[in-house]
């Protein structure tokens, strides 16, 4: 959960229960070649060329280990910060691209030495409304900040040992839109009869399909209720998407290895680290060769998305270069910095100045996925009224879509924050015989026995189970509120700071109040996006109706289908998988331990 | 001020059989003479407090040492029970109170199983423990849950846990035993060693390994830390609060008891009860809420504190009250303060029970006219305390380790009218009953 994996709480106690061991199973093979006892001692000029790998936790060990949460940010910071932005961009120097009237091309030879790399970055949307509230700008400029910053000349290419930047910046609501197209797409498939489904049964998720999209929710699932995976939407969320879609293109289009891409996100969550490391999430699972041989020299799998900074992170990537964000132009860049992407339908499609995108108030703050399959369901409906139900807290909504005659049609809920989860997955527990019934419970209270039949088979049980569709985001308040957003302790930092900085501010905690008051700009910012957008066309285009965004997502995704020769399901579905590990978990004491030799080990009283 | 103990401590009874395992805790029963104890056996014993015998063992729903256990208050006609153990979870059991006591208050139960012969005991023992149904399970911890708490409405369960998170659960008392998670409060930085609700308001406290004692009260949507008391310089073990309308024994000051007894009252009613803890470092300390300027109230009058800093939002400032005689030589793993004496007793790894008197103090002796409206801008018009250490009793469980101590009404048929017990319960798997002589 974001509130767990949150990098302001690396000081964490871990308990001897939960150590981590897992390092010691993963250390990479020594080199055959040199069959030397690394551990032996030697002089330093042996030791210097062996070239032994550091001893590390790689971030996607520590996914397969349940225990040690504290670890795993440790190492999460280190592999994936705004100081590996920087190595990367100082150990390689940008791909010189050619740009003709197709788009661009790698133009020489050179290219191919295996040094250069072609930057890409993309940005979420609730980043973008995070700096907007942060510098007082619209989020449209905020779009022009992060644009110059990434790629303009003021920015990251003013510096640095190659003086690199992105050739590239991609909005993920691009993405974003095509996965709402699809996750109605998904939840119709399960609501209709198993004899009329397209796809057969075993593949598609069970009801009801709980959304994927939030990195901290899917870590958790996997962790401690794998019951709720079969319940996941297949689809990838817009970060692993768009990583997916522009490192097939662009390897394909430019003829380099997808290594040769790459590909930072920046993002409101520090799960979303963790979820660029997944292993499901790489050039493995939707590479054209068959035997599993990846296409790259290393044999190595590529990531999609090969570093996911936050928001904060951002601020202090310009501040590490010194590069004062708020100075930089606020208008879009020059075309000399954006080149066409190198498919002129995939550049239509991912450049589009209006994508229709869901950013009201009611879409709600988090990519507005359950909103969009009720208005989807709705227009299938004509006549039909959703119905709002404002659950136990304001992270908790219910809705129904009625018809006409007050039927329901559908049912559908939005879960936020962790607490919040607990009852949802509680709802969606498989009801069993308890673990260790109590004990020599007569026939008569056998049922009073069970801790699930009482529990979960109840109505309001069923109330969960009856949802079609429910977007569960672990962070209360949505992705507006991801953990690594900017702060209002930072915002106002950063806001001073532009001026003369004079006054230290009142370093006295934010109250909760003055936090909502900084959380409700944010989400301002947020909704304000559609209307900026809207204002600025000159009523070039009308928002796309549903059925037009269908069309135009669905024709976009087969010509890349086609133009990769990959199956799109291929592209853009993935899966999850339970996470066991006996780390953490205790082993049964010898039971023969005698009760004096027990209690004499209490030392100190360490419970 | 503390050598001079003026009662003693002596044992009334073992409650028999005990467990052959390190017991944690015993919890006594709101209304009925009967006690739940916690034992690393995984399970939880019930005695009658009437003729201090097992009445039943619940067993089998806990997969390692049930640490803590707590009544459900409130409940007509049935007894409801939390217990919390290591193996992460929480359960609640239900048994119908057709035992131990008959609905008009007569013992049933602990009289007639004394004229019992062996057989028709274990009879009767199996019956009963045929009744405790195992309600429903709450997971959602990730570690071992270290205390259980209901709120004093038993709207609400807290529970704590080493993997350092707070969970509050509301009992939907829908008939079908669900509980929603109400809120997950995740700022300690260690092990959360006790939870503990208000008297009577819907404030929790928690104290935790992270040295530090923390408040939470539900502000508009969700739960949040109102205040964070810092103080002690070890793991702060356990916490009881001060009942409602305690006041500190008047014996030592006669005749002017009355007015103290007036004056404390109006202060307490607005800072509220006081909170009690004991830690590691081997101290019992006393905290009470510094009062609001804007809750004070008009039944405040006479003697309004001027109150300087105004917290901002919903922050509360505590601040120490007192530091109680030390008298422990190691950790402090329990406080216990009575709700009907005002009497608080500790026990911990040294193996003593302390037990501790508040009396008004005579030598500031304040007579009744300075109790006016007219003085009160120029002196703070506080009542003082003492705190004595009444009673010391060393080994009380030999050279074991007593984990926890809890005031109960005294059921034997040798009490008194209001007559109370000290339960201790020890690293050796007993609990034993003991009585104040003073």
């Amino acid at each position: 959960m974001s509130a767990i994996l949150s990098a302001d709480d690396l000081n964490d106690f871990i308990s001897p229960g939960v150590a981590c061991i897992k390092p010691v199973e993963t250390l990479p093979k020594n080199e055959s070649s040199n069959s030397q006892n690394p551990y032996e001692v030697t002089t330093e000029d042996k030791v210097q060329p062996e070239n032994l790998p550091p001893a590390q936790i790689s971030l996607t060990d520590c996914l397969a280990c349940s225990g040690c949460v504290t670890s795993a940010e440790a190492v999460l910071i280190s592999l994936q910060s705004h100081a590996e932005v920087l190595n990367t961009l100082d150990a390689y120097p940008e791909l010189p691209l050619t740009q003709n009237h197709n788009g661009p091309y790698t133009g020489s030879s050179d290219a191919l030495d295996g040094e250069s790399r072609i930057f890409v970055a993309s940005v979420s949307p609730q980043v973008r409304a995070s700096l907007a509230a942060t510098y007082g700008i619209s989020e449209k400029e905020a779009t022009y900040m992060i644009d110059q910053f990434l790629s303009g000349p003021h920015g990251l290419r003013a510096g640095g040992k190659h003086g690199s930047g992105f050739s590239w910046v991609v909005d993920t609501n691009v993405m974003r839109d095509a996965i709402l197209v699809l996750t109605a797409d998904e939840v119709s498939e399960t609501l209709k009869e198993p004899s009329a489904r397209a796809i057969s049964k075993d593949t598609l998720p069970k009801r009801p399909v709980l959304s994927s999209a939030c990195p901290g929710w899917i870590c958790y699932a996997e962790k401690t209720h794998p019951f709720v995976l079969p319940h996941l939407s297949r689809l990838k969320s817009p970060q692993a998407l768009t990583g997916t879609f522009l490192k097939t293109v662009l390897s394909k289009a430019l003829g380099v290895p997808p290594s040769r891409v790459w590909h930072l996100a920046i993002m409101p969550c520090f799960d979303k680290k963790l979820e660029a490391s997944r292993e499901e999430l790489t050039d493995v699972s939707w590479s054209p060769l068959d035997g599993g041989v990846p296409l790259t020299e290393s044999n190595k799998p590529v990531r999609d998305v090969d570093c996911v900074i936050t928001t904060r992170e951002l601020l202090t990537l310009a501040s590490s270069r010194g590069i004062s964000l708020p100075t930089l132009p606020l208008k879009s860049l020059a075309p000399s910095y954006t080149p066409h992407f190198p498919d002129e339908t995939l550049n239509a499609f991912l450049f589009r100045k209006q994508n229709g995108s869901e950013q009201s108030m009611e879409a709600g703050t988090s990519g507005g996925y359950l909103h969009h399959v009720l208005k989807t369901f709705q227009a299938k409906n004509p006549g039909s009224e959703i119905v709002t139900q404002r659950g136990r807290n304001a992270d908790v909504v219910e809705y129904s879509l009625m018809s006409p005659g007050g039927e329901p049609l559908m049912k559908a809920a939005r879960y936020y924050g962790f607490r919040n989860i607990q009852n949802l997955v509680r709802k969606l527990k498989p009801a069993r015989v308890s673990r260790l019934p109590g004990a020599r419970v007569p026939a008569a209270s056998a049922g009073g026995n069970r801790r699930q039949p009482i529990s979960r088979n109840s109505a309001s049980a069923g109330s969960g189970t009856d949802f079609a569709y429910v977007e569960v985001m672990a962070c209360p308040g949505g992705c507006t509120n991801g953990g690594g957003q900017i702060r209002i302790e930072d915002a106002r930092e950063a806001s001073t700071s532009t001026q003369s900085v004079t006054a230290v501010e009142n370093p006295s905690k934010p109250t909760p109040h003055e936090q909502r008051a900084w959380l409700a700009r944010v989400d301002e910012a947020y909704f304000s996006a559609e209307s900026d957008a809207e204002g600025e066309m000159d009523g070039q285009a009308q928002p796309l109706t549903i059925p037009e965004r269908e069309a135009r997502v669905h024709e976009a995704f087969e010509y890349w289908s086609n133009l990769m020769n990959i199956p799109l399901s291929k592209l853009v579905y993935t899966t999850y998988r339970e996470v066991e590990s006996d780390v953490g978990k205790p082993k049964d004491a010898p039971i023969d331990t005698t009760r004096v030799v027990e209690l004499a080990g209490k030392i100190g009283g360490g419970w | 001020m503390t050598e001079n103990p003026t009662a003693s401590l002596t044992l009334l009874s073992d409650l028999t059989p005990p467990s052959l395992e390190r017991t944690w805790l015993t919890a006594p029963h709101p209304s009925l003479p009967i006690v739940a104890t916690c034992s690393s056996d995984k399970t939880v014993r019930v005695y009658s407090l009437t003729n201090f015998r097992l009445l039943s063992t619940i067993s089998g729903g806990h997969k390692r040492s049930v640490r803590t256990c707590a009544w459900k208050p409130h409940v007509q006609g049935e007894s409801v029970l939390a217990t919390g153990s290591f193996d992460a979870t929480v359960g609640i059991w239900r048994r119908w109170d057709s035992y131990g006591r008959a609905e008009d208050g007569t013992d049933v139960r602990g009289l007639s199983s004394e004229t019992l012969d062996g057989n028709g005991r274990d009879t009767q023992e199996y019956e009963d423990d045929e009744e405790w149904r195992f309600a429903v399970l709450l997971d959602g911890h990730d570690s071992e849950v270290k205390s259980v708490s209901w709120s004093p409405s038993g709207m609400l369960l807290a529970t704590c846990s080493r993997d350092k998170s707070i969970w509050i659960w509301e009992d939907l008392d829908d008939g079908d035993n669900n509980f929603e998670t109400v809120a997950v409060m995740q700022e300690h930085e260690g092990d959360v060693k006790c939870v503990a609700w208000h008297p009577v308001e819907e404030c929790l406290a928690s104290a935790s390994y992270d040295n530090t004692i923390r408040l939470w009260r539900e502000d508009i949507d969700d739960w949040g830390q109102v205040a964070c008391i810092k103080g002690h310089t070890g793991t702060v073990w356990y916490l009881d609060w001060e009942g409602i309308g305690n006041v500190p024994s008047t014996a030592a000051v006669c005749e002017q008891g009355t007015s103290l007894s007036a004056e404390w009252k109006d202060q307490r009613a607005m800072s509220g009860p006081r909170l009690a803890s004991c830690s590691d470092d081997r101290t019992v300390r006393i905290w009470k809420r510094r009062p609001k300027e804007q809750r004070a109230q008009s039944q405040v009058g006479s003697t309004g504190i001027p109150s300087i800093i105004r917290p901002t939002g919903t922050d509360e400032t505590w601040e120490e009250d007192v530091l109680l005689p030390q008298i422990h030589e190691l950790s402090i793993y329990a406080v216990a303060w009575s709700k009907r004496t005002g009497l608080l007793a500790s026990v911990g790894a040294d193996g003593r029970i302390v037990v501790y008197e508040e009396l008004f103090l005579t030598s500031p002796a304040r007579t009744p006219d300075t109790n006016t409206p007219t003085d009160t801008s120029a002196i703070i018009p506080r009542t003082h305390t003492e705190w004595v250490a009444i009673a010391i009793l060393e080994g009380a469980h030999g050279i074991y380790e007593v984990n926890h101590v809890a005031w109960a009404r005294r059921a034997d048929r040798c009490r008194k009218e209001n007559e109370e017990v000290l339960i201790t319960t020890a690293d050796d798997g007993s609990i034993k009953v003991w009585t104040l002589r003073r």
